[in-house]
């Protein structure tokens, strides 16, 4: 066990425990900042394993953008943060699924490095590409799937507009909200259930505040 | 590199319509924002133009990612022409909801493009890509009704899943780009026939990326998303999740299974066999409970992707099962076209009845057929041809399947015949329940009057009169699917 060895296994320990404590965490702000801590961890491995390229795009991208971010979600929408906020009947349930998950594909990529079933897996010096051939890549070869990618983020930035817009010029007057009359439901106040407004609305339809 | 632009000219095409459709919404004001509906329109109408004009072409950009050939060009031509449809049948329904216009039909042209480049990817990345690019906008639009509480469910439970069978994909997809090192498709084959097979941990992540497919299409058991999600989108977009983006997971899980996986068939194909055969039954089963004639497509629809799932289980590696192989996908196609114009016209119609009054019960379209016969002689058509009688395209398409079982038939393979056909007869149970209730019962008293306007009256009209004109000459459209046996290239 080289030095190498050490850091590399004190890296991903570090991770694996920030990403543990992401889950288990109660606040959903504590949540977030061990989110933040693995993903630095993550950048980390990748500096471990010589992927210097890797490791900066980590950075900036899940620690500098995405954590921030669900900082920033978290602040906005004033999301209730405290601990009645993550109550779900179904943890346990969740618990197997995802540990049985877990153990299954640790099992297999054990298996595939470990056991030996990849056929004699050579040790190599791994001098990744340089900045410049990835850029040269992206730019010429994969120019496709990065242009529909910009159109997707387009797609997105539009998309996040529109569902957290409220402007009661534009979409005040929707369509009928669902209603669903088997006929024969109990009777509820108002019985008759086709005159007209009686039916109950299963909507949040209350802001109308200021809409033509 | 030089890069053939006419090769993905219909891509282009559908770019620069959702760009004008975008900066035309900031345009306009008030009644005229509508306006952006014939626009789109246009833009489908010469990407079509474009996809007809690459018709009998080879061609082949990006390296190998980017590949146009008949199965290509046929698969393009269902998604446009469905895209073109679909526009039809959102006209009104948006136009008099004054919905995000701009915003709608631009996210649909979006996911669109993912679709039409699905068909030609031949490479791990740019199909995940294009997935994505179906996927995103369509959570978007699923919660376009935001003052519905029903559609903010629809799209977060759509989005939440949608998410969850992303990671699974990618981490399988991960897993075999570490094993074959290239994400080239038909590489991607070379390498697993090079090598050693049956390393568990290939099979493993061949597993997750079908089981990521799998909630596209909304197989068993990954389906609980889809009949919420329909319920509660917005119809058109319903419409759109049900035929366009059904169809594009099958595009994906065709070119994942019969390329680059093609040397597992025999690990594959026996799981999505089992999964056709859940899917078909359990799809039925629930459907036949159902009292809101969309949940009930919603849950035939489950069931139409159990019998899309059949082909894939009969599929089988090495040179010799070419036949057989081609056979199930061109079945998968034929089905998908027939699909895409029968359910389309079923949702189209559901608009038309529920626009005005939000009412969706099955109950409610007792005595459509006295309110407008047009519509309910229109409805019936498309429930018979969705059960699959004569003389409607469903017949055919369920012929098709059952004529890839014949090819090389195996013990397996009449079991999911038998079962094709035992649930058809199930099927047929509750399409016929809501005929006899179009035809039979009375109508309610105080029902506004119909008024589905012109364009989705033509939709309508259209996909009726292709549903019994193809259902009387199916060669319209084998004569294309049959010539698309180059995809077995591996």
């Amino acid at each position: 066990m080289t030095g190498h060895d050490v850091v590399f296994v004190l890296v991903g320990l570090l991770t694996a425990a920030a990403a543990i404590l992401t889950v288990t965490s109660k606040n959903l702000v504590h949540a977030a900042l061990f989110l933040a801590t693995t993903l630095a961890g993550i950048a980390g491995v990748f500096l471990v394993l010589a992927a210097d390229f890797l490791a900066l795009v980590q950075l900036v991208v899940y620690v500098g953008a995405v954590a921030v971010l669900f900082l920033f979600g978290l602040m906005l929408t004033r999301a209730p943060i405290g601990r009645e906020a993550l109550d779900n009947q179904n943890r346990g349930l969740a618990i197997g699924v995802s540990g049985g998950l877990f153990v299954v594909l640790s099992a297999l990529i054990v298996d595939a490095v470990v056991g030996g079933s990849l056929g004699d897996t050579t040790v190599a010096e791994v001098t990744g590409p340089g900045i410049e051939d990835i850029g040269m890549a992206i730019f010429a070869e994969w120019v496709l799937p990065f242009e529909v990618l910009s159109m997707l983020l387009l797609a997105a930035l539009i998309g996040a507009i529109v569902l957290a817009r409220r402007e009661p010029g534009d979409s005040g007057e929707e369509a009928m909200a669902t209603r669903i009359d088997f006929g024969d439901a109990p009777p509820t106040e108002g019985t008759d259930s086709l005159s007209s407004g009686s039916l109950p609305e299963l909507t949040s339809g209350e802001r109308r505040e200021g809409g033509p | 590199m030089p890069i053939d632009f006419i090769a993905i000219m219909p891509e282009i095409v559908l770019t620069v319509t959702a760009l004008l459709v975008l900066a035309a919404d900031l345009a306009l004001r008030g009644d005229a924002k509508q306006l952006v509906n014939p626009l789109a329109t246009f833009g489908t109408l010469i990407a079509i133009g474009f996809t007809v004009f690459l018709w009998g072409d080879e061609r082949t950009t990006f390296g190998t990612m980017f590949v146009v050939d008949a199965y290509a060009v046929v698969f393009k031509l269902v998604f446009l022409v469905a895209l073109l449809a679909i526009l039809g049948i959102s006209w009104r329904f948006f136009a008099e909801g004054r919905y995000f216009q701009g915003e709608y039909y631009f996210l649909l042209l979006t996911s669109f493009i993912g679709m039409v480049l699905m068909p030609s990817a031949r490479d791990l990345l740019l199909l995940f890509v294009a997935l994505e690019t179906v996927s995103i906008p369509a959570f978007v639009m699923a919660g376009l009704r935001k003052r519905d509480l029903y559609s903010s469910e629809a799209a977060l439970k759509f989005f939440i899943i949608g998410v969850l069978s992303v990671a699974l994909m990618l981490f399988g997809m991960s897993m075999v780009y570490g094993f074959t090192g290239t994400t080239d498709l038909v590489g991607i084959a070379e390498a697993i026939r090079a090598g050693d097979a049956d390393v568990p941990l290939l099979l493993g992540s061949v597993m997750l990326v079908i089981v990521g497919f799998g909630f596209k299409v909304s197989a068993v058991p990954f389906h609980f998303w889809a009949p919420d999600t329909y319920a509660g989108s917005p119809m058109p977009v319903a419409a759109m999740l049900a035929v366009a983006s059904k169809a594009a997971g099958f595009a994906g899980l065709i070119a994942i299974a019969f390329v680059a996986f093609e040397p597992l068939a025999e690990v594959w194909a026996p799981v999505l066999g089992v999964i056709a055969i859940l899917t078909m039954t359990l799809g039925n089963l629930i459907a036949l409970q159902q009292r809101d004639l969309i949940r009930l497509l919603a849950y035939s629809s489950v069931a139409q992707a159990g019998y899309m799932l059949v082909p894939f289980g009969l599929a089988r590696s090495g040179s010799d099962a070419i036949a057989v192989n081609d056979a199930a996908v061109q079945a998968v196609l034929f089905y998908l076209a027939a699909y895409a114009v029968m359910n389309i016209g079923a949702f189209g119609v559901a608009i038309a009845v529920n626009r005005r009054t939000g009412l969706r019960s099955i109950a409610d379209y007792a005595g459509l057929s006295a309110r407008s016969p047009l519509l309910a002689l229109a409805l019936t058509v498309f429930l018979l041809s969705l059960g699959g009688a004569p003389p409607t395209v469903g017949l055919w398409a369920k012929f098709a399947i059952l004529e890839a079982i014949t090819v090389d038939v195996t013990a397996f393979g009449v079991v999911l015949g038998s079962f094709v056909v035992i649930n058809s007869v199930i099927a047929f149970f509750y399409y016929l329940k809501v005929v006899k209730t179009l035809w039979m019962d009375e109508a309610r008293e105080g029902l506004p009057t119909l008024q589905p306007g012109f364009n989705l009256s033509a939709v309508v009209v259209v996909l009726m009169v292709g549903t019994v004109v193809l259902g009387v000459l199916p060669g319209l459209i084998t004569d294309f699917t049959s010539i698309t046996s180059v995809l077995a290239t591996g």
